[in-house]
Parts: C-alpha cells; structure tokens; sequence
C-alpha cells in the first residue's frame, strides 16, 4: 500500500481518464469516459460490463500499458472492481 | 453490451419462467443423479455394460412417463427434427438415448475405450488446426456425449481440452468426476468470475484446445435469434464474443450416439477469428452464430435422438417477439 502513495493523484486522475476512454472505445459504451466514475463497479451493476467485457479491457489495457494479467492473481478481483482500483494497478504495474 | 445494438440483436433481461423452472428440475434431477449414479457405477463397472443397459429401460420410462414437461418439450422438439408427428416410440429412445449416454460416461471417464466403437469424423481438419499449436475453440451443444471426445485422445494425442462451464455446474462435474475417476477432474473452467476469461487465454496460448457448449446462456447476456428447425431460436453471443476476442478459430463438435456402442465424433469448420479486424467483428460473430445454428440443424436432422435440450428451446425466442 506503502507504494502507491508514490503515484501522485494528478497523474492519476489523467491515467484514470485515459484508461476510461480506453474502456469506452473498445466496448462500444454509450457514456462518455468522464461519466465513469473512480468507484463506481465495472463487473454487473454499476456499468453492467460482463465477464468477457472484463477480459476485452484487460487485454486492452496490458497491451496499452505493458504489463501482464495473469489468471492466478489473488487480487484480480479487486484489481477489476471498479476504475479506480484498476487504474491504481495500472500505475503500478505499467512498464511503458 | 458492447454489441452495436441491431434489430437483430435482443437483450434478454428477464429470466424466462419457464426455463427457471426447468433449470429447477435439471438441478434437482442432477442431485438425484448423484446417488444414483453412484449406484450405477457401481453396478456397470462391477457387471459390465449390458447388465447396466437393462437399468436404463426403467428409468427412462420412469422419466418419460412422470416427466410430463419434459415429455412435451421431446415431442414438440423431435416433430420438428423428424418432419412428422412423433411417435411413442421416437419419445422412447429419446429419454433412452439420454440414458445411455449419461451410463456410458461411467465407462469413458474410466478409460473403458475398448467397450466402444468410435468413429471420427473430420479428423483430419482439427489434426491441421492442432498443428499451427495456438490453441482453438470447440464450440459443442447439448447434444449426444461431450465425454466421448476425451476418448479420441487415443487417436488425436495432442488433443487437450479444457471445457468451459458456469462454476456452479462445474463444481457438480468436478464432484462427479472425482467420484467416478479421480484423475479425470483437471480441466474444467469454471466461467463468471474475472480471473476465469484469463484462464481461458492462458489454456489457449499452452496450445490447449477449450471446449464450450454454446446452445445455452448462462443468464444475462445478448442472444441472437436464429431459424433453427423451421422456428427462431435464441442464441447466446457469449462464447463467440468470446472466441472472437481471443483471435482463435472456431470448430463444431458433436459426440452422437447411435446405439448399440457405436459413437461419432464429427468436427467440422465453424469460423475463424484470427484475422478479423476489430471493426468487423460483430457481424464476424453473427455469422458464426448463423453457421453454428446450421450445424446444429444438419445433427438434428441426421441423429435426432441425440438432442438433450429437454426444454422449448423455441419459446423465449416467441415470448419476445410478441412483446
């Protein structure tokens, strides 16, 4: 927890957005990437995304930012609870 | 909800009675499969597999005359396969043909490949597929015997396949299996958690071949209606959405019963999503879904007691038509 406190929150809400539009443009959504917002849930209510939307953004996502979903992580269900844990992860984890 | 919404797309939102009531019956039937088929494997693997065939007549009269549902979804599904009115006895080997492919998985979960008589159809074209070792999808139905296709690892040894199912059902086969054989329960996936789309990709780029039944939904999700049989019928968008994301090509699997022993195995092209530009992609999956549907049909027609859909597979399609 120690390292995201690193991540400054400026950079983060511009990452945030970005991977919003991402989202957006990859799954056809009819809300603007603003609309997302940092809690609320990307999995059933919330943007009503499905299990294989889940897997079209984090394929999305590890090629725009380098890094690697693997299927035995622990966290990945917080990781993809909402955008704003995904794009903590992202800022973590991103390679490029 | 990522498909461009086109008349031809329908969201279904709400549970179809009638199929919950259904899926009621299959889940107690299921759990009452489990003691019975404890009892059953019993019997066939001590007394071989005619003395367990003769159990087979009674419980599929059993089922055929106390299962009224299920009855009427077999007649109005075999008038339609048969192109005439069904009679008693195409009920009759309905329910038996289920039976019997339900017994025989005792003895193909237990390597017993010697009991049987399997020919492959199409061998020749998933030996190519395997060969270019990226991994594939084979998208079966409820129709005849998914365990007869593990048997053919005898004659396809690079044929791994991981089949993919909702958790729920997938604990219950991983539970069956283990009773049955403890070996056998490694490659399930179960679907509808983050982490199980990831296990997907991974069997796949291992060169894994992952089998899906793609004839039912798994719950809320767009369905495509389809002519199937002379009526449209709904089909889920699900694993060829999926299929589609992951770049992999697509082959038809059947595992069809014919009596006696003999089975057969057909595997035939469905689609191929390697190279479709994203754009595409949509009317991609809807002409794979066309093409499933027509496959399907082809079955239907051929081997029609091998359909194990014991439900209207038409009626959601007509519910939402009128509405």
């Amino acid at each position: 927890m120690q390292e995201t406190n690193l991540v400054s929150p400026l950079s983060n809400a511009s990452l945030q957005l970005e991977i919003a539009e991402l989202m957006v443009q990859s799954l056809n959504l009819e809300v603007a990437p603003e609309e997302i917002l940092s809690d609320s849930p990307l999995y059933g209510d919330g943007l009503g995304l499905d299990s294989i939307d889940i897997l079209e953004v984090a394929l999305v996502v590890s090629k725009r930012y380098g890094l690697q979903l693997k299927a035995d992580n622990e966290d990945n269900h917080k990781i993809f609870s909402s955008l704003g844990s995904l794009t903590e992860y992202v800022a973590k984890q991103r390679t490029r | 909800m990522n498909q461009p919404l086109n008349p031809e797309t329908i969201l279904v939102t709400e549970p179809d009675t009638k199929q919950a009531e259904t899926q009621l019956w299959l889940a107690s039937k299921e759990r009452s499969n489990m003691s019975l088929l404890r009892i059953m494997s019993w019997i066939s693997l001590k007394m071989g597999r005619s003395v367990g065939r003769l159990f087979l007549h009674p419980i599929s009269a059993y089922f055929l005359l106390f299962s009224a549902a299920n009855r009427q979804a077999s007649c109005e599904y075999l008038n339609r396969a048969l192109a005439r009115r069904a009679t008693f006895l195409d009920l009759y080997r309905h329910f038996f043909w289920f039976a019997s492919t339900i017994h025989d998985r005792i003895y193909l979960i237990n390597k017993r490949f010697d009991l049987f008589d399997i020919e492959i159809v199409g061998k020749e074209a998933i030996r190519q597929q395997l060969a270019e070792g990226n991994g594939l999808f084979l998208m079966g139905a409820h129709m005849g015997s998914f365990e007869v296709i593990r048997a053919i690892g005898r004659q396809i040894p690079d044929l791994r396949v991981a089949m993919t199912m909702h958790e729920e059902n997938a604990q219950k086969i991983n539970a069956m299996l283990a009773a049955i054989n403890p070996e056998a329960g490694q490659d399930i996936i179960g679907l509808g958690h983050i982490d199980s789309m990831l296990k997907v990709r991974e069997r796949l780029d291992d060169g894994t071949v992952v089998g899906m039944l793609a004839d039912r939904t798994l719950g809320e999700e767009i369905m495509t209606p389809i002519n199937l049989l002379g009526d449209v019928a709904l089909f889920p968008n699900g694993p060829f959405r999926m299929a589609a994301l992951l770049r992999r090509p697509v082959m038809f699997m059947a595992g069809v019963y014919l009596g006696g022993n003999r089975y057969q195995i057909h595997f035939q092209p469905l689609a191929d999503f390697s190279d479709i530009p994203t754009g595409q992609r949509a009317i991609a999956i809807q002409n794979a879904i066309t093409t499933y549907a027509s496959l399907i049909e082809q079955h239907c027609r051929k081997t029609p007691y091998n359909w194990f859909n014991f439900f209207d597979f038409w009626r959601p399609a007509q519910t939402n038509n009128t509405q």
